[in-house]
């Protein structure tokens, strides 16, 4: 009872400050970013236009989109920076790149959803669903960043490219955002906010923590590295929690 | 003497009876004739003038045959020119015109006396002047040698005859610059104007035959603007229309030369509303009077050529865009933003410009695209949150404003050529590609601009399949959790 109620209480450090207050930033861009962007694209919507006219009209709609789009650039510049020279520098594993094995954990969780398999997917630091989300966003944002530019200096850019690239923009830059905003809106808020495993919110990347019971049931491979023990070892290694000493280490 | 002899010189002196008095009439004709003779042999010439002191001229010519026809016709010359005869040919000496004029109304007055002549209402109107030392001049109305009566011996039968007795003549007015105007009135035209079927006093009113007030103004152009007030009486609401117009501001800052109803309509000649084939042309050469210039570009331009050239009447003239009676500053932000709405009138109506074979898309797409949407909300600043708006490109800024050319027949390599001046005058930095930019009003399609039409059609696909997929993944989840417990 002791132990179980200790397990339980057992928090293991996911992510490191820096990575919280990068998520944090990338909501607040990634907010701003989406109510300035959708009410342009629905602009003929009583919504936007009440919106637009309420932030003082729609150049500084504009301004503010742009501005914050710079900032989301950064953010995702120094993200990718950050991540490459943590790995080449043996920090990290490159923890986040798609591998085999995230094709085998897909179909093998839909046998299980189907009930074919009696156990989900074991999977490492980051499960299939979270790489898709996190590849998505990542080329998703690159996309948008790259037609962003075109479409904030298009005298500049039709001085090298076809006049047609800037409203081949304008709807690659839209499309897209509409898929991210799907993304965001469907995938993560369910997997964050909604799913039963961690309803009512996913504090994980907000605290850093998360807790070991969690980490069995969803990062079952990393949670053996970390402790040392295989895989199926974890649930007995309650009381030999201290074998490792990757605890609080952010791992990426 | 035989009964039959005295019967027939009973009816002899019956007959003479009957024929002397006009004979005797004749004689005194002739004999007046004879005594104005020796005058006419001078006066019935042209070249005669007569100088005033303040140089006015007048001349001194008599037309025999309208003396003749004249209700004056027994009259010597002297009986008028008293001191003049054969032998005396006094030389009178007058300051003007008028002074000598009112000299001459004082001769009528020896025999019109005020007590004969006030019961006609435009005389009593004068003569109440008259007390007030205002002398009127009879030959203003009636012309001194060929005097008729006013009526031309008429019963009147209405008020337009009544008028037209005195104006059907070459009557003028004088106004305080020494301008002058005729108050000669055509009949034929008035009758078959829009009007035709009004009483003067309908218009001109305070005029009837009780009243005749005479009005004194400083210039032609002065009276034409207060007689433009007598169109309200009827037409308020174009009247009222034209208070907001730039014209009306024009005027009350002292412009006399702003147009004003009647320069537009005209007056006695003001034309039935016509959708005849000449309707439209005759309206824009109306505004052709003051604005030349622009008449000239408009004449050039792909809708003045059709209207004037092939009586095209699907083109826009002007008052289409500029409107009739509250024609707005044109230069202004709130006009310069209805300008997408009035090119839709026509280009987006199916009826006007279908049978031209032109897309009738041309609105829609300007008004989704950025400058279309950018214009929506600059307009929706200015009105709700007051902010001061910025000029965006509509229809004119690219296709032109008087000076309209079809696209249709233009070479497409000149139209860019042509348009990225246009583009520079907002993108200074714009280049020869950059008109391309914009999608000239296509849809995105296979064969025009077919990179956009992937890119969208990549992503309607796509989307909803990848909507779909993660929904699914959802349910299978939650289905799931749900069994395991």
């Amino acid at each position: 009872m002791n132990g179980e109620f200790r397990e339980k209480r057992k928090r293991i450090r996911r992510f490191s400050t820096y990575r919280v207050l990068e998520h944090w930033g990338i909501i607040l861009t990634t907010m701003i970013l989406f109510a300035t962007g959708l009410c342009q694209r629905f602009w003929h919507l009583d919504l936007s236009q009440w919106f637009i006219l309420k932030l003082g009209g729609i150049d500084n709609v504009r301004l503010i989109h742009r501005y914050t789009g710079l900032l989301f650039s950064l953010e995702l510049l120094s993200n990718v920076l950050v991540g490459i020279l943590g790995v080449l520098r043996g920090r990290w594993q490159p923890s986040m790149f798609i591998t085999k094995k995230d094709y085998e954990d897909a179909i093998h969780n839909i046998r299980y959803y189907f009930g074919f398999e009696n156990q989900p997917a074991k999977c490492d630091r980051y499960d299939y669903m979270e790489k898709f989300e996190y590849w998505t966003i990542l080329v998703g944002g690159i996309l948008m960043i790259m037609t962003g530019v075109i479409l904030w200096l298009p005298t500049l850019v039709t001085r090298i490219l076809p006049g047609e690239f800037i409203p081949a923009a304008k709807a690659l830059h839209s499309n897209e955002a509409m898929l991210i905003f799907l993304l965001n809106a469907v995938w993560h808020i369910y997997n964050s906010i909604f799913s039963p495993e961690v309803f009512p919110l996913d504090t994980s990347v907000f605290t850093g923590y998360i807790s070991r019971e969690r980490m069995i049931r969803e990062h079952p491979l990393e949670l053996a590295r970390m402790e040392g023990v295989a895989p199926e070892d974890l649930e007995k290694n309650v009381a030999g929690e201290t074998r490792s000493l990757k605890v609080g280490v952010p791992a990426k | 003497m035989k009964a039959g002899t005295r019967i027939r010189w009973i009816l002899a002196l019956l007959l003479s009876l009957l024929v002397l008095p006009a004979a005797a009439g004749q004689a005194r004709q002739a004999d007046e004739s004879g005594a104005s003779r020796k005058c006419l042999l001078c006066h019935g010439k042209k070249g005669i003038v007569k100088t005033f002191l303040n140089e006015e001229t007048v001349e001194a010519y008599v037309n025999p045959e309208k003396i003749r026809t004249s209700v004056h016709n027994f009259l010597t010359c002297s009986e008028c020119h008293s001191g003049f005869s054969a032998e005396s040919h006094p030389s009178g000496q007058y300051k003007s015109r008028d002074q000598y004029r009112l000299r001459s109304s004082s001769i009528c007055r020896r025999c019109h006396s005020a007590d004969k002549i006030k019961d006609k209402a435009v005389h009593a109107t004068l003569l109440k002047k008259e007390k007030l030392g205002v002398t009127p001049i009879c030959t203003n109305c009636h012309n001194a040698h060929s005097v008729t009566a006013a009526s031309g011996g008429k019963v009147f039968s209405n008020e337009k005859q009544y008028c037209q007795s005195c104006h059907q003549h070459e009557l003028s007015m004088k106004f305080r610059n020494e301008e002058r105007m005729s108050l000669k009135v055509d009949l034929a035209v008035l009758d078959s104007s829009a009007h035709g079927k009004l009483r003067c006093s309908d218009c001109h009113y305070g005029y009837s035959s009780e009243e005749h007030p005479e009005k004194r103004f400083r210039s032609r152009r002065e009276y034409i603007i207060a007689s433009s007030e007598s169109c309200r009486r009827c037409h308020f609401d174009n009247y009222t229309k034209t208070l907001d117009s730039v014209h009306y501001s024009l005027l009350s800052h002292g412009n006399l030369k702003a147009p004003v109803c009647n320069d537009c309509h005209g007056s006695h000649q003001i034309a039935h509303i016509s959708h005849g084939v000449k309707g439209g042309l005759i309206t824009t050469q109306r505004c052709k009077r003051c604005h030349p210039a622009v008449y000239e570009t408009y004449a050039k331009s792909v809708h003045g050529n059709a209207l004037i050239n092939e009586q095209n009447q699907d083109v826009p003239i002007c008052i289409d865009c500029h409107t009739a009676h509250d024609i707005q500053n044109p230069m202004t932000m709130a006009y310069h933003e209805k300008i997408p709405q009035m090119c839709g009138n026509c280009h987006a109506n199916p009826a006007v410009v279908g049978k031209y074979g032109l897309s009738t898309d041309v609105l829609k797409t300007y008004l989704e695209d950025f400058h279309g949407v950018t214009l929506g909300f600059y307009k929706k600043e200015r009105e709700e949150l007051y902010k001061p708006a910025r000029p965006i490109a509509v229809c004119n800024d690219c296709h032109g404003t008087h000076n309209i050319v079809s696209t249709v027949s233009a070479d497409p390599a000149s139209v860019k050529k042509n348009l990225v001046k246009r583009c520079q005058k907002c993108h200074l930095d714009a280049t020869e590609k950059f008109p391309s930019a914009w999608l000239f009003h296509y849809k995105p399609s296979l064969s025009k601009y077919p990179m956009i039409f992937f890119v969208n059609g990549f992503y309607k696909i796509f989307l909803p399949i990848m909507w779909a997929g993660l929904i699914l993944q959802v349910l299978l989840h939650i289905w799931r959790y749900a069994v395991n417990r």
